[in-house]
């Protein structure tokens, strides 16, 4: 009845003329009517457990009483919302500042947190399966965030790599944009089930061959590499384009498998880090890359020197691509020989085999795999689209003035097309959350399993169990990397508030 | 000082765009490259700091090969202005002008000075303008801390591509004169590419005229328009080259001291007499004090008026009057605007100094008056 009469007050106050005070009146009651919808029904359920007998008939008493959310709820919640935004749309057109609205569309959703703790919701039955559930949300919430961030982390590298090889190569980019825009097409499903043979059979693969091979055709990739460079100006334009592609594919297959390898020994290193507290090896192993990371850096620069022949090379993200397959394998042998690490288990390097490190059909690997292919879309379009935005004036001002091509990059195009890059990293992000609930399918965990236990059991509510916090992940990322965007972003670019 | 030396310059495509150059920049003078699209101005200038490499031959600056230096130190001390200015959006104006500097590695304090001298220089309040961002700023402000920014460092040499092509007339004339001052406290030696005729008249010391990578003429401004060397040239600088002389001189150097005028206090009778003893067809009408009030027909005065005032055309200075610093072409404009033989030369306070005349800006363009000017830059 309350609640009826609430909702009947903003098109009373929606007849105000526009103005600040409407926009606090709209902004206040949506946050009411949001607390309300949640509140009441939670009493009303309390009631009901607290003094069943008022209500049933002792032979029809629930063992274990809860409060089903209805259609009714839902409406609840979305109708709040609408009156929220319609006074957060009226706060923004009189000018009230970020805070204050940012408060205003927070407060609410604070207040029903802060009773979530208190337990007034209990009664709800997804807070009763929460509770079953137990230390279970946790763990698994964990993994989300660690398969998501790994795969997001390592697509942003391999992404902005792949994005600035683009940017750089009027050829090669509708190669690497059509291959990015291919895989996003592929449905998340088929593409787990496609992963599964190759990384299966890599799995039964003995380490040491695979490295061999890994480095052979790492081998031959830098030949044709420097060949192309030596002799690209007097070859025909087919001869050139052959000899490139023939050094991308040298370079693409070892270095997509090394990839794998790489995410799947980071995402066992971390979850072994958050769920022992012990984050030795974590940091060993960051550090590791870092340093070997730097070094690559060093020498990169130092081959890339001359300016004309870092022109010709155009792909900066070739020698991207190398930093980042020598440093696996650095990390590789460094993990191999620290017997505290989990491939301490492993008797001798000779024997060991590829599934040790975690490349197997199914699991944890080819999820991170997929995960990281997904990303890239977003990512290679977005950091494609901003560096190719940068207005060529400005890089010619910047060459003019003496600017090396690393401070061109690092001072210009990078700062100037981050907000776009940052964009395609929070699409990435948001997109990993959800896709990645797919992925417990094939036995790699995460908040799908609620999910698909939910469907199993047919319970909505531990369906919602899996999705809210997803949801709420996603929120929560997005926000952070916008966050972050902001403050990266100079003011001099910064889009201009409507 | 730059020298060009049989410079070559052929695209990955074959095209010879630049075919065995050879002329030399002079120490603090403005050289302007001027030619017909595609004449290979912008590619010559661009093999200065390297943009663009040499095929064959060689640019030396300072008396060095350009090549023997670090591309970067080499481009470090060549200021680089272009016409779409590309100044860096997310740094603020400061930084912009401190980009050189820093790359130098030179201490935040002189940079500071630095800064906030050179955007006094080209007439940028520092408090007002050194934290904004360069969207924040009108096109020609813009185009100043361009300016600024290539000054950063404080180069020998300068090299500017059409660096006032993209903006309005207006500002661009004043941005043109501000530009010949400051160049006269600070002497760079200047190469400047603009397709504007005028443009290279009014801003060098010399111009050098490329057609299909190959130098047609290299003089002063006065001799490319008096004595073209060939049709081409002749052809470039347009039909109008008699009048775009006038452009080069001043109205201070033509003028003279003995104008006609009659004083405002005067009877009809005695500016008649005036005239008369003058043997003129009109005069001008001064107060007491020199200020210009107007002029006073010889007819008007016959008709026996019945004071000086009835018979005279009141006229502002402004409207009627030239200033000692503007060409003897716009004191032309202003004759053929206003029907006169003879035009007054009047201070900022309307005072009349003494007048130009129709006549001399004829006997101008008749004689060779420019190889004797004082001042001209010798061939």
């Amino acid at each position: 009845m309350v609640l009826f009469a609430l909702a009947i007050v903003p098109f009373i106050i929606a007849l105000r003329k526009q103005s600040e005070a409407r926009g606090w009146l709209l902004v206040g009651l949506g946050n009411l009517l949001l607390i309300l919808t949640l509140l009441l029904p939670a009493i009303a359920g309390q009631q009901l457990v607290n003094n069943p007998g008022d209500f049933f008939e002792e032979s029809v008493r629930a063992s274990d009483p809860r409060v089903l959310p209805s259609a009714a709820l839902a409406l609840g919640l979305l109708g709040s919302y609408f009156v929220l935004f319609a006074g957060l749309r009226d706060l923004e057109r009189e000018g009230v500042s970020d805070f204050a609205r940012s408060v205003a569309t927070w407060g609410g959703g604070v207040i029903i947190v802060l009773l979530l703790l208190n337990g007034t919701f209990d009664v709800y039955s997804i807070m009763i399966e929460f509770y079953s559930t137990g230390e279970l949300l946790g763990q698994k919430f964990t993994e989300h965030l660690a398969f998501v961030a790994i795969s997001l982390v390592v697509g942003t590298v391999v992404g902005i790599g792949l994005g600035l090889w683009a940017s750089r190569d009027d050829r090669i980019a509708p190669v690497i944009l059509y291959t990015v825009g291919i895989i996003q097409t592929i449905p998340s499903l088929a593409l787990f089930g496609v992963l599964l043979v190759p990384l299966a059979a890599l799995g039964s693969q003995e380490f040491l061959p695979t490295l061999y091979f890994f480095l052979a055709s790492l081998g031959v990739a830098a030949v044709v590499v420097v060949l192309y460079v030596l002799v690209a100006d007097r070859l025909q334009s087919q001869l050139r384009t052959a000899l490139l592609i023939v050094s991308a594919i040298a370079t693409a297959v070892p270095l997509a498998l090394l990839t794998g390898v790489l995410v799947s020994v980071l995402f066992r290193v971390s979850i072994i880090a958050f769920t022992s507290g012990d984050y030795g090896n974590l940091v060993s192993t960051l550090v590791t890359l870092f340093l070997v990371g730097v070094a690559l850096w060093a020498v990169a620069r130092w081959l890339l020197r001359d300016e004309s022949r870092a022109e010709k090379y155009t792909t900066y993200a070739s020698w991207l691509a190398y930093a980042s397959a020598f440093v696996t394998l650095i990390v590789l042998f460094v993990q191999a020989g620290d017997s505290s690490s989990y491939l301490g288990r492993v008797d001798s390097i000779s024997t060991m085999t590829m599934r040790d490190l975690g490349v197997r059909g199914i699991g944890v690997t080819p999820a991170l795999v997929a995960l990281t292919l997904y990303s890239l879309l977003p990512l290679v379009r977005n950091t494609y689209a901003g560096l190719n935005n940068v207005d060529n004036a400005i890089i010619d001002s910047g060459r003019g003035m003496g600017m090396t091509p690393s401070q061109r990059f690092f001072q210009i195009e990078l700062p100037i097309a981050l907000p776009v890059i940052m964009a395609g990293i929070r699409n990435a992000g948001v997109a990993l959350v959800g896709i990645g609930t797919v992925a417990t399918v094939i036995g790699a965990g995460g908040l799908g399993d609620f999910v698909i236990q939910g469907i199993v059991n047919t319970s909505v509510d531990q369906i919602l169990l899996g999705a809210l916090p997803a949801i709420a992940l996603a929120l929560v990322l997005d926000a952070g990397l916008r966050g972050i965007e902001s403050l990266l972003t100079s003011p001099g670019i910064k889009q201009v508030q409507s | 000082m730059i020298e060009f030396k049989d410079v070559v310059k052929e695209f990955p495509d074959g095209f010879r765009a630049i075919k065995e150059l050879s002329f030399e920049v002079r120490q603090g003078e403005i050289c302007v490259l001027i030619g017909p699209s595609g004449c290979g101005k912008t590619t010559s200038m661009r093999m200065v700091n390297r943009l663009l490499s040499i095929t064959s031959g060689k640019i030396l600056v300072d008396g060095r090969d350009n090549r023997e230096m670090k591309i970067e130190e080499l481009r470090r001390k060549i200021g680089y202005a272009i016409q779409q200015i590309g100044l860096f959006p997310h740094f603020t104006v400061y930084d912009n002008i401190a980009v050189v500097p820093r790359l130098l590695g030179w201490e935040e304090d002189r940079i500071y000075k630095r800064a906030n001298m050179l955007l006094e220089l080209v007439g940028l309040d520092p408090d007002v303008n050194r934290d904004k961002y360069p969207r924040q700023l009108s096109g020609g402000q813009q185009q100043r801390v361009g300016v600024a920014r290539a000054l950063g460092a404080d180069p020998p040499i300068m090299l500017m591509d059409e660096p006032f092509g993209a903006i309005d007339p207006i500002t661009r004339e004043v941005l043109q004169e501000e530009f010949l001052q400051i160049q006269k406290e600070i002497s760079k030696t200047i190469i400047f590419v603009t397709h504007d005729i005028d443009e290279a008249i009014k801003m060098g010391d010399r111009i050098c005229l490329l057609r299909d990578g190959k130098l047609e003429q290299l003089d002063t401004p006065d001799t490319i328009l008096a004595h073209p060397k060939n049709r081409f040239v002749r052809d470039f600088v347009g039909s109008d080259r008699q009048l775009k002389r006038l452009g080069l001189v001043r109205v201070r150097e033509l003028m003279t001291s003995d104008t006609p005028t009659v004083r405002f206090e005067d009877k009809a009778e005695e500016a008649l007499d005036m005239i008369r003893k003058l043997d003129v067809r009109s005069a001008f009408v001064v107060d007491s004090d020199g200020h210009l009030k107007g002029w006073v027909d010889r007819e008007a005065l016959e008709q026996n008026p019945s004071s000086l005032t009835e018979a005279m055309h009141e006229g502002d200075y402004q409207e009627i009057g030239v200033r000692e610093s503007q060409t003897a072409r716009e004191a032309l404009s202003a004759m053929v605007a206003r029907g006169f033989r003879i035009t007054p030369v009047v201070d900022e306070r309307g005072r009349v100094k003494g007048s130009i005349t129709l006549r001399s800006l004829q006997e101008l363009s008749e004689e060779g008056w420019a190889e004797s000017r004082p001042g001209a830059v010798a061939q």
